[in-house]
């Protein structure tokens, strides 16, 4: 009969065998019946004793442990004799006194003895025990009468106690296992918990208009946080518009040029591995020991979809302790999510791409049309949204403004090419007919219903604000919102660009003749906004795509020579 | 200067050992109640600091709790913060006039909580 101790009571270097708490606890149990709680090392040492015991105990019965060498006494023997699987043992090896011993074991080996004393049925002040007296500098006499108020015990009565003492052990040592499991599980779920809220938090942030550098890096300094690291960075690879440099977040100071490589390097390792790479002594790596000497620890995790590998995410250096297998599988959790994100930010990228590439083509058609107006419908989708930002509406309203500028010259397309290029005069009904492009445009891309919202800027770009313009005479704010941004972007772009019938107006006089109009063509907001956008942003939007424009005109010659 | 103490009131017992042990290892002394009625009447005999409860309990919601503590002078000035289900609304009226000085939603970040703890003592304490 023993009690297995719980592993963190440890028995080395004189440390708490049984916690202090329960040893108090029990001692102050079996006091009252006159007994006396000590626990000792397997060499005999007093780790504990009953503090609060009586005199009998404290000036007799304890000495007599602590000093047995020197009494005539076979103690040490008995200890000695003690193993592990001992059960309850009774010795009277000590004049007056009886005790009973048990093991307590830590991992199943020997680590203290409990040890219940109590005075015995056979004290008696005899020679045995005058002779204590005198060695311990006692006085006969009053130990007799300390003695008298403690009751006797025989073999069966203590071996009966001692027994109750056990059991009671093991529950006290159950429950405080117990209390520490559920601390260390408590730590557990607290660690789950964190995880639990950091992916939730990163796979909120991820919307597709974002940036995947905005993502990742917001992503990166959650996780620097939560898993206490130096560095945290991310590389994402391939030719994709959500390729980036490799970055590394954090308080981690490398060489240039060092992430870089550490990029490069992981990139083959992952692909091969397909899974996390973690290294926790980087100096002894085959691979990475030429990082030893900034970082001791590397975790890197591959960012794929199917088989192809997008990217990675890398922490190094952990704050507290070596990276586990549980920093591994949080940071491929994440790595998961955001593979998910990036694929679908590529997918995104590519069918926007798409779309915006048959948009130009489309554009392209027209402008073959019409050498003079080439690269028009181009600086007017760039005016159009450099007005939408300057009048302070948001981006995604600029960005369907750049669209409505870039098309609503489709129409002319179905506008025969005689009346395009005439040089003179158009006659009333030529201009009839040039008049019908808003309508012609809207048409051809009633069915992209992506651009819905870009249509009405195409039917109403030469609505004016004063009611007197085509197709429908609408005024003022009965004018949808992007028909009134084309129409400042468009008409001001004509005026800055060579014509047929005139050439281009100085980019001041253009601008004068924009703030005269105000009210009359222009929606006088808008011009408030427009003659904001500084001339030196004005010329460089006119400036733009001038290599594209002289690319154009070059083939339309080739071509008409042909 | 002793120790600050906190009163957690929470039905589930996970949430209570997590949130117990976290303030605990920062410090903190704490008194667990799990629901309502209990964490009311040791609001009253121990005089916590700072009150963490969640919103759904039995008996007496976290919401009723602070409604109460609020009546009694005794415990109208104890600061509060409130768990609450993700996604889960409340009217923004009566917490502010509960006393609840944050809401955080589960599941949260004992890091996150904890900073939140010190954040709101720091203001009680001005």
């Amino acid at each position: 009969m023993s009690v297995q101790l719980n592993h963190r009571a440890t028995a080395a270097g004189g440390a708490a065998i049984v916690p202090q708490v329960v040893l108090d606890n029990l001692a102050t149990r079996f006091r009252p019946g006159g007994l006396f709680l000590v626990l000792l090392r397997p060499d005999g040492t007093v780790v504990y004793h009953d503090a609060s015991a009586g005199l009998f105990f404290h000036r007799y019965v304890l000495p007599l442990l602590q000093y047995r060498d020197s009494t005539p006494s076979d103690l040490t023997q008995k200890l000695q004799s003690l193993t592990p699987t001992s059960t309850v043992t009774v010795w009277d090896c000590l004049p007056g006194v009886i005790l009973a011993a048990f093991p307590c074991l830590d991992r199943r080996q020997l680590a203290g003895i409990l040890v219940l004393a109590a005075k015995s049925t056979t004290f008696k002040l005899g020679e045995d025990v005058v002779h204590v007296c005198s060695r311990l500098g006692l006085d006969g006499i009053w130990l007799n009468q300390q003695a008298e108020q403690v009751p006797t015990y025989d073999e069966e009565a203590i071996q009966r106690q001692a027994r109750l003492l056990l059991n009671m052990m093991r529950d006290q040592v159950r429950l405080t296992g117990l209390e520490q499991e559920l601390d260390s599980l408590s730590g557990q779920l607290a660690d789950s918990y964190e995880e639990l809220s950091l992916i939730y938090q990163i796979s909120s942030g991820m919307r597709i208009t974002r940036r995947a550098n905005d993502f990742f890096k917001q992503a990166c300094l959650d996780v620097l946080e939560v898993m206490g690291v130096q560095g945290m960075g991310v590389a994402l690879y391939g030719d994709s518009a959500q390729r980036q440099e490799p970055v590394l977040y954090g308080h981690l100071s490398l060489p240039p040029g060092t992430v870089h490589r550490l990029a490069d390097e992981l990139m083959p390792v992952l692909s091969l591995r397909k899974g996390p790479l973690l290294i926790n002594d980087l100096a002894k790596d085959k691979a990475f020991h030429w990082l030893g000497e900034h970082a001791r620890h590397l975790l890197a995790v591959p960012l794929q979809r199917q088989e192809q590998i997008l990217g990675c995410l890398f922490a190094l250096e952990k704050c507290a302790g070596d990276f586990d297998s549980q920093d591994s599988k949080l940071l491929n959790s994440i790595a998961n999510e955001s593979a998910i994100y990036l694929e679908n930010a590529m997918l995104y990228d590519d069918v926007h791409g798409l779309m915006m590439g048959l948009l130009h083509s489309l554009t392209s058609a027209v402008d073959a049309k019409d050498a003079y107006t080439c690269g028009h419908s181009e600086r007017v989708a760039l005016l159009a949204r450099q007005l939408t930002l300057e009048a302070a509406m948001p981006e995604a309203m600029a960005e369907r403004a750049y669209m409505a500028g870039l098309l609503h010259d489709v129409g002319k397309i179905g506008v025969p090419e005689a009346v395009l290029q005439k040089t003179g005069r158009l006659t009333p009904e030529e201009f009839e007919q040039m008049k019908r492009h808003p309508e012609i445009g809207a048409r051809i891309l009633r069915d992209i219903k992506q651009i819905s919202d870009v249509i009405p800027g195409v039917l109403s770009h030469h609505e004016r604000y004063d009611g007197q313009g085509y197709p429908a005479g609408l005024a003022a704010e009965n004018i949808p919102i992007m028909g009134r941004i084309i129409c400042l972007a468009d008409c001001f772009d004509a005026m800055t660009s060579n014509r047929t019938y005139r050439t281009a107006l100085p980019l001041e006089v253009a601008l004068t003749e924009i703030r005269r109009c105000s009210g009359t063509q222009f929606d006088p907001v808008l011009t408030e906004a427009f003659l904001k956008i500084s001339v030196d942003k004005l010329r460089e939007l006119l400036a733009t795509r001038q290599e594209k424009v002289r690319e154009m005109l070059e083939m339309q010659r080739s071509l008409k020579v042909a | 200067m002793a120790a600050k103490k906190i009163l957690v009131a929470d039905d589930e017992s996970h949430i209570l050992n997590v949130v117990s042990l976290k303030l605990r290892n920062a410090g903190y002394e704490v008194v667990t109640a799990s629901d309502g009625q209990e964490a009311l009447e040791l609001a009253l005999s121990e005089h916590p600091d700072l009150l963490i409860t969640d919103y759904h309990m039995p008996q007496m919601s976290g919401l009723e709790l602070c409604q109460k503590l609020k009546q009694d002078p005794a415990t109208a000035k104890i600061p509060t913060i409130m768990l609450t289900a993700r996604g889960y609304q409340l009217d923004e009226r009566d917490t502010e006039q509960s006393g609840v000085a944050r809401m955080i939603s589960k599941p949260f970040s004992p890091r996150h909580l904890l900073s939140t703890v010190n954040e709101v003592l720091m203001e009680a304490a001005v």
